[in-house]
């Protein structure tokens, strides 16, 4: 398309620019007051200060945990969620596909504030619960990480949905009558034909769900709050309140280093079942 | 003779007069809330008062101090309004100078609390508010702090966040109900660990309490003054507290930077904010409750702010310098304690 690479280059040079002068320079200095030392040199010691805080260890953990669980969850409702929408006629599929999409457009904290509604002690949960006998007293859930995954999994399925329609549709239309055919049960089917072939798709999405469930503010903040604090809440406490942006930038590293390990495993797995399948 | 002497001292002072007005800038340095009733009230009038031009920075007060410190050889803001906490923190960096209150007309009408609050003389009271606890009537009595702890309620309470304002107030007045009110704040922090997973939550935004209240989720929660109306109107028995260790809460001050060099005209504008008249519709706004003791407030914003001398003699606040030396600690022991 271009004569040379130099031409290539001098038309990619200005977002290159823009983007290494509003975003890569600021990470950088950000991140490097993390490894600063007070006397001037450089330094480990705010990693191991804040990995030896075991509130710090418990958050750790369980922004973990809770990503982890979103992003699989989200991923087997999500597979289910999709196969069904791709199946469907042209015309239903596109509002189907829009359904899914709606709630993107609705600002989170408005979804998140209907939570509390819903999960409350006098909300319709509960209710519903009371009224079949499954508990006699209201159920706490509001403020509990079970809270914060009821959220932070209605906020993201629709980027997992979304990731594998397009992932499904992309597959050969007659992959799954042929592994039908040969005898497949419908576990192998997935096992050894879906899933390989969308898992451009899964890792994708699952990336974006996880990222999302890590750098997510306003669900853990509303529906968690202070007493159920994720990487995120954290963050915001060690900036706005202690002012602790050693400290802050630490977390902001470990968030960016928990985001790049998640796109690589998942790659990682997607391409250890390719080499399974190349395999002769 | 003294005619002449008179009119060229008159003249005098006209052309310095027009020269300053041209040239006379005060810098400010203020919360940003409420900037346009502030404009309207305070910034507008005292413009042609003056004669002068208010440039205005917000900001919350660990920007702006932070914007202080770095200008310290240079200041640019001329005078700001800081917590009292913060207040003490600025005189500390050297950052302010002692303010002299014999240039503020308005400085004997103010109340005592707010006369010298961080007994330096580097700062002036220009607002402050209560905080206590507002809960069901029907639902529970509140004679004390520690009765928000008692086991049939702490299920039902939500409490401040020790990061936010009413957090460290409403844990040192919980020290004192339980006899131990010592600056570090160990024993209030151990007592509310002790209930963390009953309570129902640690709250970091009072426009949440409206609808937790109103959603039966919670009971009660120790509150600022100035979050108080709306409470008022969601239609349930929902009271002000007065327990009997009293009520606590926070004071906003003025201060003078060190350096500036407008000082004369820092305080005109000091003593026009305290004046009677523009407390009087600062408060009607409902933004901050009136220092200045002559102010006359409707019954609809007194019930809605801080206001009256009882009240403002009734208020136990945390030292600035306890407040200082302990914030801290404080964070570390309640997040030790709570935080997981």
């Amino acid at each position: 398309m271009f004569q040379n690479r130099a031409e290539a280059l001098a038309l990619a040079l200005p977002a290159a620019l823009f983007a290494a002068a509003v975003f890569l320079v600021p990470v950088v200095i950000l991140l490097s007051d993390g490894f600063r030392s007070s006397a001037g040199g450089w330094t480990i010691s705010a990693y191991t200060d804040f990995f030896s805080n075991s509130l710090n260890q418990t958050v750790f953990l369980r922004t973990l945990k809770l990503g982890a669980l979103v992003t699989v969850v989200s991923a087997v409702i999500g597979y289910a969620a999709a196969f069904a929408i791709v199946s469907l006629e042209p015309g239903a599929k596109g509002r189907m596909t829009g359904l899914v999409v709606l709630p993107l457009m609705i600002s989170p904290v408005a979804r998140t504030y209907a939570w509390i509604v819903i999960l409350g002690r006098t909300g319709i949960v509960n209710q519903a619960f009371q009224a079949l006998g499954i508990t006699e007293v209201p159920l706490r859930i509001l403020f509990s990480e079970t809270a914060i995954f009821i959220g932070l999994l209605q906020l993201f399925l629709p980027l997992m949905i979304i990731s594998l329609i397009s992932a499904l549709e992309n597959m050969p239309k007659d992959a799954i009558p042929a592994a039908r055919v040969l005898g497949a049960n419908w576990f192998q089917v997935f096992w050894k034909v879906v899933l390989p072939l969308t898992k451009e798709g899964l890792v994708i999405g699952g990336t974006l769900v996880f990222t999302g469930c890590l750098t997510a503010y306003i669900t853990p903040a509303i529906l968690g709050g202070s007493k159920v604090l994720m990487l995120e809440t954290l963050l915001y406490q060690q900036v706005s309140v202690s002012n602790n942006f050693v400290s802050a930038s630490v977390i902001a590293f470990i968030l960016i280093v928990m985001s790049f390990a998640a796109n690589i495993l998942l790659k990682r797995v997607a391409t250890a079942r390719n080499k399974m399948r190349s395999r002769p | 003779m003294k005619k002449v002497i008179f009119a060229s001292g008159a003249v005098l002072m006209l052309a310095t007069g027009a020269a300053q007005a041209q040239e006379k800038t005060l810098t400010i340095s203020v919360y940003a809330l409420a900037q346009d009733e502030y404009k309207q009230i305070i910034y507008d009038p005292f413009e042609k008062v003056c004669g002068c031009k208010l440039v205005v920075e917000t900001g919350n007060s660990v920007e702006r101090i932070a914007k202080m410190e770095a200008n310290k050889a240079n200041p640019v803001v001329d005078m700001a309004v800081v917590s009292m906490a913060d207040a003490l923190a600025a005189s500390r960096a050297g950052l302010i100078d002692k303010v002299d209150t014999s240039k503020l007309s308005n400085f004997d009408k103010l109340y005592d609390i707010a006369k010298d609050p961080n007994k330096d003389g580097m700062s002036v009271g220009y607002t402050f508010y209560a905080t206590s606890i507002a809960y069901r009537s029907d639902k529970m009595k509140i004679e004390s702090w520690a009765d928000l702890l008692k086991p049939e309620y702490a299920s039902h309470i939500a409490w401040p966040n020790v990061t936010t304002n009413q957090g460290p107030p409403a844990l040192y007045m919980l020290g004192q109900a339980l006899g131990k009110d010592t600056p570090d704040l160990k024993a209030a922090i151990a007592a509310v660990g002790e209930k963390k997973d009953e309570i129902v939550t640690f709250y970091e935004k009072s426009s949440q309490l409206v609808q937790l209240m109103q959603q039966e989720e919670i009971w009660a929660a120790p509150i600022g003054r100035f979050t108080w109306a709306p409470f008022t109107k969601l239609g349930m028995p929902i009271a002000w507290a007065t327990p009997k260790e009293g009520q606590t809460g926070g004071m906003n001050v003025m201060v003078v930077t060190k350096g500036s060099k407008n000082r004369d005209l820092a305080l005109q504008f000091m003593d026009f904010w305290l004046s009677a008249d523009v407390q009087t519709k600062v408060a009607e706004k409902m933004i901050d409750s009136p220092a200045n003791k002559e102010v006359k407030l409707s019954e609809a914003a007194a019930n809605n702010l801080t206001y009256g001398e009882e009240t403002a003699k009734s208020l136990k606040l945390i030292p600035s310098a306890v407040a200082l030396d302990n914030r801290a600690g404080w964070i570390k022991s309640w997040n030790e304690a709570v935080g997981q």
